[in-house]
């Protein structure tokens, strides 16, 4: 590595990994609990089980990046990172704090970890992806201010680029739209009003932003494109990124009590919002194509092509499949959700950063790529859990169709849980589809101990 | 002069600067056309919702002041007009008579606002919203977000006038001005599109 | 494509459409918040309501049932539950949980008092009377 700083990211990528791994374990508690109900109940009900899932989900993504611009925004600005002992401080306060909460959430049922961790002074908990106590929103406000703090400043001494720029201002989006977080009025609407202001604002505004930023990286870097290149597109997508997808969080506004127009700001602007991420698609594949070197690293341009692929199908296709007001209206709440929100999280946010891991990891062990080997089980590891992740979206989307004709559109709706009955099969078969995942992360996680003639730098 | 030399560099240059090229920056027409596609969806909307509800879209279109529309146009026609002579003037390297045009066409811009913010109050004071009728809600969402893209619009040009007096650009760099001309068209061209089509068609 | 495509013209785009965005959303917000006292029945908001949205909250009913839709997908929309099932059947169902049938998916005991109880239930009926643009598209939710 050129920077001797760049080496905190190190601890962050492997924090990010560990988590990633509990998120898949307690992914396959709640696919098991679908179809065998009393699974492990009452040790781990349903509810406990997915406030982990999604909250790890949260949690290694930030740890991802975290860890990619502490490795990539020295390089950038050529210079040290500001303060590494702060990243050092800011990583193991986030692990405890992350740590801390998991345990509260599965050893202390959830009123009692409220009342303790001061809920009573200012009601945030319970709401989806934003479970977590005061004190661990708190914390994330510092971690996230923090890590702001010293990319900025590192920034501020060195090299200004576009993509440091761009990364910049989508961890600035990020800190300032989690602050909604705090706001939860009794008034129904506004709480579900604004609570998309985190959410949607984050995975389809700022997070989107970050993306372009680390991509943008990893392809300057693996292609040996001109950056002048890579940069203004950088800008060009993440332009149509916000000019759909800003007016796009209308697509939530269908049926929480907001007024009926936002079915056609929603529908319109969302209708686009695939736009930008299939000119990610395009715009990587054609710097791959113009690539000026053969990178060693192999793998690492296999995770690059197959984000920008994913996040299409995930984000873009799943997303647009059920955004338009008139389908939303039967669609809205069933298992199609839940197929868009696996794919587009997989395919755009969890892809990129395990991308950026696999381009950062071997030079920060001191190599330009890994041994032949090491590479091959990487990129099985990769093909293994894309595919399963895609036919877990497929599987959901089977029963999200047959959810929605038998509790919605036929002239004898049944009831939710007699749907449920009929589509178990659906559901095992995304259970069988999430163990081949798991394999698929082992097989990761195991590439990281192959041994060989790993290739050095030039 | 060798005539190949001169065959030679004007391919040259042909194949630096097309004439038939979009004028501007390329940056600026991908923008323009993520506009352009949303307010064609929008206008489709608008028509298809139209043909369900002709009754109701009638009955409230007859409280449009189509004068006020009409006006309007002309003033947005005259604009444009006056941001072409703008254009032509900065391609002579006359930073100042540009910078002229284009004030010209900032207060057309201006005149075009104040006359759709009277619109407007009329409009909400009769507590007419968005949430009236689907006809309003059309109404309403097309010319708002066509009334944000004129004051945007203003906004550009107001940055190209700072430059143009400060003879920023010249004969030879001039791509700033066309950058900003091409918006200004677009937010023309849309308000063409929209004004017979809310306002009178019927 | 044209001759001119220059990263700086490409990064003032950007600002100018992020803001510009930006500041349409904002305005419909303003819209949204002017239009909702008529349509989210804030109206019927009684202290027995907030604290049963907060008992709500606190029980992270949302992790398995949805609310208007949003939430996890694994038990029933309870955002109509108070018009299809009627306030005696909710209360006696979050009573007799779990049900402990084998296999079946199963609800905790959250071991609310009655008073509580009345307080989901008042909840519930509130968000009931929400205008939701008639979503759901039937009772069953």
């Amino acid at each position: 590595m050129k920077y001797k700083s760049q080496a905190v990211a190190k601890l962050y990528f492997i924090a990010a990994i560990g988590l990633f791994l509990g998120q898949i374990l307690f992914g396959l508690i709640m696919g098991l609990q679908y179809v065998v109900g009393d699974f492990l109940f009452p040790a781990i009900p349903f509810n406990v089980a997915r406030m982990v899932h999604t909250n790890l989900l949260i949690v290694w993504l930030l740890f991802g990046f975290m860890g990619a611009s502490y490795y990539l925004i020295p390089e950038e600005s050529e210079t040290e990172l500001f303060s590494p002992k702060l990243a050092i401080i800011t990583f193991w306060v986030f692990l405890a704090a992350g740590a801390i909460t998991v345990l509260g959430y599965l050893l202390v049922p959830y009123a009692s970890l409220a009342k303790w961790t001061g809920n009573d002074l200012l009601n945030t908990m319970g709401r989806e992806f934003l479970e977590q106590p005061l004190p661990t929103k708190v914390g994330i406000v510092l971690v996230a201010l923090s890590w702001l703090f010293n990319i900025v400043m590192t920034v501020l001494k060195g090299r200004k680029t576009a993509i440091s720029l761009v990364l910049s201002l989508g961890m600035l989006g990020l800190a300032v739209f989690f602050l909604f977080s705090f706001y939860n009025p009794v008034n129904l609407v506004k709480d579900k009003f604004y609570w998309w202001w985190v959410v949607h604002l984050w995975v389809e505004g700022v997070w989107e932003l970050i993306l372009g930023a680390m991509l943008a990286f990893v392809l300057i870097k693996v292609t040996g494109v001109d950056r002048e290149v890579v940069e203004k597109w950088l800008y060009v997508i993440i332009t149509m990124t916000l000019v759909t997808g800003i007016i796009g969080t209308g697509h939530h506004y269908f049926w929480i009590g907001a007024p009926a127009y936002w079915q056609w700001w929603g529908s319109v602007f969302s209708a686009l919002e695939p736009i930008p991420f299939l000119m990610m698609t395009i715009f990587a594949f054609n710097m791959v194509n113009k690539r000026r070197r053969e990178h060693p690293n192999k793998a690492a341009v296999l995770w690059a092509l197959g984000t920008s692929v994913m996040a299409f199908l995930g984000a873009g296709l799943w997303g647009f499949l059920h955004t338009l007001a008139p389908i939303n209206y039967y669609t809205h709440g069933t298992q199609l959700t839940a197929a868009h929100g696996h794919l587009a999280f997989f395919g755009a946010y969890a892809l990129v950063v395990l991308t950026m891991i696999s381009y950062a990891m071997p030079v920060l062990r001191g190599r330009a790529a890994n041994p032949e080997r090491a590479q091959i089980m990487e990129m099985w590891s990769f093909w293994l859990m894309t595919i399963s992740m895609f036919f877990i979206a497929l599987f959901l989307t089977g029963a999200g169709v047959v959810q929605v004709w038998l509790q919605r559109l036929s002239p004898t709706p049944m009831s939710f849980m007699a749907v449920q009955d009929q589509i178990s099969i659906f559901y095992w078969a995304r259970e069988a589809a999430g163990v081949v995942f798991l394999i698929g992360l082992l097989l990761y996680i195991g590439s990281f101990f192959v041994k060989g003639d790993s290739h050095a730098f030039e | 002069m060798n005539p190949n030399l001169v065959n030679i560099h004007l391919v040259n240059s042909n194949s630096t600067h097309h004439k038939e090229d979009l004028p501007g920056d390329f940056a600026i027409w991908i923008f323009i056309f993520a506009e352009m596609l949303a307010f064609g969806v929008l206008f489709v909307a608008y028509a298809f919702t139209r043909a369900n509800n002709v009754e109701l879209f009638n009955a409230s279109q007859l409280t449009l002041s189509r004068t006020s529309g009409a006006i309007n146009t002309l003033v947005l026609i005259t604009s444009s007009y006056f941001v072409v002579q703008g254009v032509a003037a900065i391609k002579r390297g006359l930073n100042k008579q540009c910078a002229h045009w284009l004030t010209g066409a900032f207060l057309l811009g201006g005149v075009f606002v104040g006359i759709k913010i009277v619109e407007f109050h009329a409009k909400f004071a009769a507590d007419i919203t968005m949430s009236t009728n689907n006809f309003y809600m059309f109404y309403l969402s097309l010319t708002f977000f066509h009334f944000m893209h004129v004051l945007m619009g203003m906004i550009i040009l107001a940055c190209i006038i700072v430059k143009a007096r400060r003879s920023a650009y010249s004969a030879q760099d001039y791509v700033g001005v066309e950058t900003g001309a091409s918006f200004w068209h677009m937010v023309d061209f849309l308000w063409i599109i929209l004004f017979p089509l809310v306002y009178i068609i019927r | 494509m044209s001759a001119t495509f220059t990263k700086s013209m490409a990064r003032n785009v950007f600002y100018g459409g992020g803001v510009f965005f930006f500041l349409l959303f904002l305005a419909l917000t303003f819209d949204t918040m002017k239009v909702l006292p008529k349509r989210d029945n804030s109206q019927n908001i009684t202290p027995a309501v907030a604290h049963g949205k907060k008992l709500w909250e606190t029980n992270n009913c949302i992790g398995c049932h949805t609310l208007l839709g949003e939430g996890a997908y694994f038990a029933p929309e309870l955002g109509n539950v108070y018009t299809r099932r009627g306030p005696d059947f909710i209360k006696a169902w979050i009573k007799g949980q779990p049900t402990g049938v084998p296999g079946r998916r199963q609800m905790p005991q959250f071991n609310l008092s009655d008073a509580d109880i009345d307080d989901v239930v008042a909840f519930l009926k509130y968000a009931s009377e929400i205008n939701t643009n008639k979503w759901p598209p039937n009772i069953e939710g």
